[in-house]
């Protein structure tokens, strides 16, 4: 971005062309949600003789989301369960993990983490079918507890690997001086690595949060009861029982997204930051 | 790097294994054992329950003769090759809000890029597969409007004799044998990725205004600034996004599985090896089958991240 307040020659003038292209392709990249907004209110009659425009805000039909919410309102709230538990304990497990790997070489800490980075190389479809057998035989199967667990096992892999980086470059100074005060290691880890590394927490917050609301894969394999569904099942079943109704499902399809749509627009900036920064690029 | 420490210092800091030892239980218990089990009974005839029976290396030798195995393979090189055409987007819209001058709009499209990402995924999968319905579909729809369809049809008659687009007949894209590749080619037109996106972007920000003004001097066009320049700059990130793209391939198989089912769609025509794997233990119920078809598929991913990080270079 150093350069952009320039005014160079030769890129100015294809400014506009640019802008046209890229309006182009994000109208095409942003039709699906278009047509989720519009047909959430609309029945399948109205869709079918006017399907690319809005319908005129006297026929919406709100009862869609009414009944959307009621097929859909339970996956959520069990979803935001595991979601919310499951990244707040891999994120702390994780901060914890990192800083054992950053703080010092401690013996054995080399062997340690190449056994976590390994994992990164692991594909989960080898380990699903041993996984189901174990859970059944905890009689985690059909629980909550099961998709919490396994996505903490799951996810702080990914982020003891960033969180180690980013401790290393704390100052050193600042250990010390805790140290110096008697601050054990747990006080220095909340007095100084949290603070430090905010930002990077937050983005990393926010990416296992997406993953694990995005996660169908295991929820499909151990889930049974329809009660106990999350959004991942829940949408599938739903796309499987409701065919008919287009309208009702883009609601449930509409509300399934409000959490994170609320989220994003809280935490944009820490967002379209993190992902644009080096946290990802691992 | 960490600070090296002294074996006395370290036993004076035994306390600070208890901080890697939950992560560690946990990575032991559901990563590693599942891992080792799987490997294990994948020298078992074994359908899920207690009961197995030790067979040597008849799941190996099986999965060596297996056709649909092997077909999926295929399949998943023609998909490979697709994504890899289809990283080509991404690339363009990087260097497009690049070369933008308006640091607003920089923003802004930034944030644009991102929106996709807070629908769940899923959601994203099943409007796309209302698209391809062949009578309520926008796919469809879309083609008849614009007399594309009198284009595929001719193409059809005259050239690839496939007899799936016919005048008068909707196009039945995920139930036709023959299109269920190309529909899954097709899944997720423009192919902008996000995340590749704004990669591109992040290498893309260490070019200087001085190149840019030297490369004007000397009159260069804008593909030229672009091969000379910019695309030796995000080559790392290409190339990172590449080999992760095909491990994802290697991985992945939920697209497949809920657009065409477990048997991978009509004539088994979207078949990739994941789900071959994932159909033979919760369809068939032979999970020491699907063990080793995994263990072969680990290998392959083995192999490339160690081709990967043999050839291909990742600065930190």
């Amino acid at each position: 971005m150093s350069h952009a307040s320039t005014t160079s020659v030769g890129r100015k003038p294809s400014d506009t062309l640019s802008h046209i292209i890229i309006w182009a392709i994000f109208a095409i990249e942003l039709l699906p949600f278009y047509m989720m907004l519009q047909m959430s209110v609309k029945t399948n009659t109205s869709f079918m003789t006017n399907p690319w425009l809005p319908a005129p805000p006297a026929d919406w039909q709100w009862s869609n989301f009414s009944y959307g919410l009621g097929l859909i309102g339970p996956y959520i709230a069990n979803t935001v369960f595991v979601a919310t538990l499951g990244t707040a304990a891999s994120l702390f497990l994780a901060i914890c993990a990192a800083y054992f790997f950053a703080r010092y070489r401690m013996p054995g800490s080399d062997i340690l983490f190449a056994m976590f980075m390994f994992l990164m190389l692991m594909p989960g479809v080898a380990n699903i079918v041993p996984l189901f057998t174990l859970l059944k035989s905890m009689n985690l199967l059909n629980t909550l507890w099961a998709l919490i667990i396994v996505g903490i096992a799951g996810g702080q892999v990914f982020a003891i690997f960033v969180l180690k980086n980013f401790i290393e470059e704390i100052p050193k100074d600042l250990f010390e001086a805790a140290e110096i005060d008697g601050a054990s290691h747990f006080q220095q880890m909340r007095n100084v690595v949290i603070p430090m590394s905010a930002p990077i927490i937050g983005t990393l917050a926010i990416l296992m949060f997406l993953g694990k609301w995005n996660d169908f894969m295991l929820p499909l394999i151990v889930m049974r009861d329809k009660e106990l569904f999350t959004l991942g099942v829940g949408l599938i079943y739903l796309n499987g029982e409701y065919v008919k109704q287009w309208g009702r499902i883009m609601a449930a399809f509409l509300i399934a997204s409000m959490p994170l749509i609320i989220m994003f627009l809280f935490t944009m900036k820490l967002f379209v930051r993190g992902l644009s920064g080096g946290a990802v690029k691992g | 790097m960490a600070q090296p420490i002294s074996n006395r210092k370290a036993l004076h800091e035994w306390q600070l294994y208890l901080f890697v030892l939950p992560s560690l239980l946990l990575v032991l218990v559901f990563a590693y054992y599942p891992a080792l089990s799987a490997i294990y009974h994948s020298f078992f005839d074994w359908t899920g329950g207690d009961f197995k029976q030790f067979i040597r290396f008849e799941n190996f030798t099986r999965a060596l003769g297996d056709k649909t195995f092997w077909a999926s393979f295929i399949t998943l090189a023609i998909l490979v090759v697709a994504n890899v055409v289809k990283m080509i987007p991404s690339i363009f819209m990087a260097v497009l809000i690049h070369r933008l001058t308006s640091d607003r709009w920089q923003y802004w499209y930034r944030v644009l890029l991102v929106v996709p990402m807070i629908v769940p995924g899923l959601v994203t999968l099943f409007i796309w597969k209302f698209f391809y319905d062949p009578s309520l579909g926008l796919l469809n729809a879309t083609l008849d409007a614009t007399g594309i369809k009198t284009l595929l049809v001719a193409l059809d008659t005259n050239v690839l004799q496939w007899n799936v687009f016919r005048e008068g007949v909707p196009i039945a894209w995920l139930s036709e044998p023959l299109l269920i590749i190309p529909s899954l080619i097709l899944w997720g037109f423009p192919w902008i990725g996000a995340v590749g996106v704004l990669i591109y972007l992040a290498g893309l920000q260490s070019i200087g205004t001085e190149v840019y003004e030297a490369a004007d001097l000397d009159g260069a066009s804008s593909w030229q600034k672009f091969v000379y320049i910019e695309f030796p700059l995000i080559m790392t990130q290409v190339r990172l996004s590449l080999i992760l793209m095909i491990i994802g391939s290697l991985k992945d198989f939920g697209l497949q599985l809920l657009l065409l089912g477990d048997g991978g769609g009509a004539g088994g025509r979207g078949m990739v090896p994941g789900l071959w794997m994932y159909n033979r233990a919760f369809t068939a119920g032979e999970f020491g089958y699907a063990c080793a078809l995994g263990l072969i598929l680990f290998v392959f991913i083995l192999a490339l991240t160690w081709v990967n990080n043999t050839y291909v270079r990742v600065e930190k």
